[in-house]
């Protein structure tokens, strides 16, 4: 392969995005500077008025496999992601067999090998079967390359297992990832507590539920050493709890999924399951603390808890229909839309929390858009729009919010080392 | 315009609310006749799909429907295949192919009517879902309230007990408030929503409530089947703090003050005795005209069948 995007910008998370030609050769990018020349043999692409930009990085889905491939597959799930301009995810291990052993891992990590475009990386269970017992197979998981260890769905409710768990396993190198809750106060979990709770007539699950098991997961993690890494944070006084601890020197990072920051509990209107997931989305008071938090960096990254499920399933009433939403195929457009094209924030946030600090976090390098470097960039036209149909996104599932919607901005090219992944 | 369904309170309007109530009139005074029958929906069915057991609400409808010439079929949920394992959808395409005009559902989960209402061209009747809505309780405890103060604006009305759980302070409450009535809360703070409805007063105190000066006093089932995991430590204390004692019966009746409940009534905890020989007492009422409001709606509705 040997291509030049030719008057386009380039993003990165140091700064707004800067003019510049970029020129890609055998999978390295050879050149970013403005007016380059035009290499022997390269093929030109007009740039003009678009982003190339890092390719982005999800470190929270759900593929659903093994076990419920109904809802996804890994196959399904990583062409969502290069639909969205991903090229690196975090499989949850929630699935049915849970990925609590070597084995599972294995057979889920050489899945991805055989049908994945693009690496998938896997977390492994804290306690086996997730339920809060006996410790998952810590050494074996880790010999595979699992790093992250979750129960994500649920917490670990018994604080003597996780803490136990933080002892043992950081001394493997490994690091947590908590879902927060405590399920005594969350009742049914379909909602939050408040003003549509009452409307709607369901118990609602308040946001205390979740700042409660936060705070003592991350308590647990200073009393022992460990890093715990807080997912899917909805609400002000969850963000400002991390805030805290952090300010006091815990080894805790964060993260913001999208419809934390652009829906709330008003959103659900008439008990539309496409905003139902877990933790629920709160008020719009909390949007814009999150937001807050985003930019003040005590979110360390952003990741979409891409959770997809069947039609049929979220055509259930409200309490039965499952907890999550898709993100994989969106997220970018939703972001720039929301926030990129209003002024929200810059490509320089999106580059650096959905791009470049997830890779870190997991232990990778970074993909900028600099000479010398690999290639794993996006071309992304800010002035093109994306449909959300069926048929247009690659998920198997189409529980979102932006079903049918067009928004602004379309990903046109997803470029991986020498291979094309997508392009429009 | 007609609606097909009628699934909450809150999306019907005060001139709607008011016209329902008008025509609950004349069934009403069917009901004095020897023939109680009219033939307005003579030829059409009516299925009653009751998930959760009710025999006040079911039998209300049954009268009602079969006041207005209508077939009626009551789906034996307990016995019905839903307890093997089929899902709403399935069982609600099933009654979509019987073709029945109106379907009057009971559910213990919050939306499920709606959901229903979505997916058959059925008129739908809300006859109770989740802590949601009971549309047809706040209509008829509207229309009991109207015959006693035909002004509805300005009067007041305080709803006691277990408002977080109840679809029928959520429904009585709405409907009072579209016609123009005062409503304030007083309850347990575990059974009272810290955010609830607009608009709504919030006493914790039994006399101060009282000095607020509600026309109707309005007291909802303690649910005793909750008693598992108490929202408050005993009927005895709950009696004594929120429910109607002897003591501030004398004071109730000696003011006037009408006295509402949906039933069924827990003697003793909510009200004592002598509450229920009370002349201003219109639980009875509340019972008559239950019927005439389930008739106004049925009546009023257009199946898209």
């Amino acid at each position: 392969m040997n291509i030049i995007f030719q008057g386009g910008s380039v993003a990165s998370e140091d700064g707004a995005p800067v003019k510049a030609d970029v020129w890609v050769e055998d999978g390295v990018v050879k050149g970013v500077a403005t007016n380059l020349p035009v290499p022997d043999g390269a093929r030109v692409v007009d740039a003009s008025g678009k982003i190339v930009a890092p390719a982005m990085f999800d470190a929270h889905v759900h593929f659903r496999e093994p076990g419920q491939e109904h809802k996804e597959e890994i196959a399904t799930g990583t062409e969502a992601a290069i639909n969205g301009g991903v090229t690196g995810v975090v499989m949850m291990p929630n699935t049915t067999p849970a990925i609590d052993t070597a084995a599972v891992v294995k057979m889920v990590l050489e899945k991805a090998a055989a049908v994945s475009r693009i690496p998938v990386y896997t977390s492994g269970c804290i306690t086996k079967d997730r339920a809060g017992k006996e410790l998952a197979g810590i050494d074996g998981m880790r010999d595979l390359g699992v790093v992250m260890l979750t129960d994500d769905g649920d917490p670990v409710a018994d604080p003597a297992v996780l803490k136990r768990a933080m002892e043992y396993a950081t001394e493997f190198g490994m690091f947590f990832a908590s879902h927060c809750e405590v399920e005594e106060l969350s009742g049914p979990r379909a909602l939050n507590e408040g003003k549509k709770s009452y409307q709607l007539g369901i118990q609602g699950s308040p946001a205390c539920s979740e700042e409660i098991c936060m705070d003592r997961d991350i308590r647990l993690a200073h009393a022992t050493g460990a890093h715990v890494h807080i997912q899917h944070v909805s609400s002000a006084i969850g963000m400002e709890t991390i805030r805290w601890w952090k300010s006091m020197g815990a080894r805790v990072t964060a993260e913001v999924a999208p419809h934390h920051l652009l829906y709330n509990e008003e959103d659900i209107g008439d008990y539309n399951t496409h905003y139902k997931m877990n933790p629920p989305l709160r008020t719009a008071a909390d949007n814009a603390a999150l937001m807050q938090g985003l930019k003040d960096g005590v979110f360390d990254l952003i990741a979409t808890d891409h959770a997809p499920h069947t039609e049929f399933e979220k055509a259930q009433d409200f309490v039965t229909a499952p907890n999550g939403i898709t993100g994989l195929d969106m997220a970018l457009v939703v972001l720039f839309h929301n926030c990129i094209a209003k002024g929200e924030f810059g490509w320089d946030l999106l580059v650096k929390r959905y791009s470049a600090e997830p890779r870190r976090f997991m232990g990778l390098e970074p993909v900028p858009v600099e000479e010398g470097k690999r290639s794993e960039l996006i071309l992304f036209d800010p002035n093109g729009e994306t449909t959300f149909t069926r048929e247009f996104m690659q998920s198997k599932s189409s529980n979102t919010p932006v079903l049918d919607q067009t928004l602004k901005g379309r990903v046109e090219m997803v470029v991986m080392g020498d291979e094309i992944l997508l392009e429009r | 315009m007609a609606r097909k369904d009628f699934l909450d309170i809150a999306s019907l309007s005060r001139e709607e609310v008011e016209l329902l109530l008008e025509q609950a009139v004349p069934f009403k005074e069917l009901f004095t006749r020897s023939v109680k029958k009219v033939p307005a929906l003579k030829g059409k069915s009516v299925l009653m799909l009751f998930y959760e057991p009710s025999t006040r609400t079911l039998s209300s409808f049954e009268v009602a429907a079969k006041r207005l010439s209508a077939d009626v079929t009551v789906f034996d949920v307990p016995h019905s295949s839903v307890v093997k394992g089929e899902s709403v959808k399935d069982t609600i395409d099933t009654l979509q192919s019987m073709r029945t005009d109106y379907i009057v559902v009971r559910h213990q989960r919050a939306g499920l009517p709606l959901a229903i209402a979505r997916q058959t061209g059925a008129s739908v009747i809300n006859a109770g879902d989740g802590a949601h809505a009971h549309p047809t309780q706040g209509l008829l405890d509207a229309f009991t309230f109207k015959e006693v103060f035909p002004e509805t604006d300005g009067k007041k009305v305080l709803i006691v007990g277990d408002i977080l759980h109840s679809r029928v302070a959520r429904s009585t409450c709405t409907v009072l408030q579209k016609l123009g009535v005062e409503v304030a809360f007083l309850g347990p703070g575990s059974l009272v929503p810290k955010k609830g409805p607009e608009g709504v007063k919030r006493f914790t105190d039994y006399e101060e409530a009282m000095k607020w000066g509600p026309d109707v006093v309005y007291l909802l089932r303690v649910q005793m089947e909750r008693q598992d995991a108490p929202f408050f430590p005993s009927l005895r204390e709950y009696h004594k703090v929120y429910g109607i004692t002897e003591e501030r019966f004398k004071r109730i009746s000696g003011e006037g003050t009408y006295i509402m409940h949906p039933g069924p009534v827990n003697r003793g905890v909510e009200l004592c005795h002598a509450v229920m020989d009370y002349e201003r007492t219109l639980i009875n009422q509340q019972v008559e005209n239950g019927i005439a409001a389930r008739m106004a709606v049925l009546y009023s509705l257009k199946p898209g069948i």
